[in-house]
């Protein structure tokens, strides 16, 4: 599910980026850290929308690089246990499917397809039910529930 | 990863972090990306270098599966009694009838907000009204 929220984080930035543009250098340098990135607390930040407040630079001692506490609202997804949402098929195998939803990786194992759909391996590897009405294959749109999610270093599977 | 275990969005058990916080449905985040994607082309010729590929698959994504074009007929899906997450799903799923929307939102019927069997009925009814009329 996606939300906007209001993140904090302390950015450090050397002294060369001082001057008339350092807020700008500030919100770039935030933009290129954190969009894309992943925690398992909130999920992906996709994007940020807009900078709430930026606080007094603190210089680090011995180093001369100042810290500044920033508060940005931003567009995070971060998937529940229990969820139900769209999913989009990206690879069927016999041990069941790949899905993804924007940018969390989905799989769905064969124990939890309902029994009535049948692996059929080929060109276009699908699960068809025996009355062949439903087919879920590559690029399929399919609904599910989530029963679990696991992060890892830099994704949410 | 603490209070993992007992998170369970059939119950809304999502932290109260993500309870007070605004969700959004697809349609809403489709428009929210375009946005800025477009703010990203006027400032440079190439803009999907700049884009991660999370920004790209969460764009490909909502425009893919979102229900409604108008996002002020869905400003006047929020106005139900009930919690954004509960909202969102409902407005990402487009249930047609109150069973298929009691088993995609199990709390509407469980958190004792006397939410009965018409009153979802009623509100699935606006809400197929809305999309309808957009």
């Amino acid at each position: 599910m996606f939300f906007h929220i209001v993140l904090e984080r302390n950015m450090q930035l050397h002294p060369r980026h001082f001057g008339r543009n350092l807020r700008e250098n500030l919100v770039s340098k935030l933009m290129k850290d954190v969009e894309g990135t992943c925690s398992g607390r909130h999920g992906f930040v996709v994007a940020i929308t807009g900078i709430e407040n930026v606080g007094k630079g603190l210089i680090r001692d011995g180093t001369g690089f100042v810290t500044f506490p920033v508060k940005y609202q931003c567009v995070v997804f971060r998937p529940f246990k229990g969820e139900i949402l769209e999913a989009a098929v990206t690879m069927v195998n016999k041990m069941g499917f790949f899905a993804e939803t924007g940018p969390v990786q989905i799989f769905v194992s064969n124990h939890l397809i309902p029994d009535d759909m049948e692996f059929q391996s080929g060109d276009m590897p699908n699960y068809t039910t025996s009355d062949g009405s439903v087919k879920i294959q590559k690029d399929s749109e399919v609904r599910l529930k989530i029963i679990g999610t696991r992060v890892d270093a830099t994704e949410i599977v | 990863m603490s209070g993992e275990e007992e998170e369970n969005a059939a119950e809304l058990k999502i932290g109260e972090e993500f309870l007070k916080a605004k969700c959004l449905m697809n349609c809403e985040v489709a428009l929210i990306l375009e946005h800025k994607y477009e703010q990203l082309q006027q400032m440079s010729d190439d803009p999907m270098n700049q884009v991660s590929q999370v920004f790209e698959k969460s764009l490909q994504y909502v425009k893919r599966f979102s229900r409604y074009k108008n996002p002020d007929a869905v400003r006047q899906v929020r106005e139900y009694q009930l919690a954004e997450f509960e909202l969102c799903v409902l407005g990402n799923l487009c249930p047609e009838t109150v069973e298929e929307a009691i088993a995609m939102v199990p709390s509407i019927k469980t958190k004792g907000r006397a939410h009965d069997d018409d009153a979802i009925e009623r509100m699935l009814n606006d809400l197929s009204l809305i999309k309808k009329f957009e």
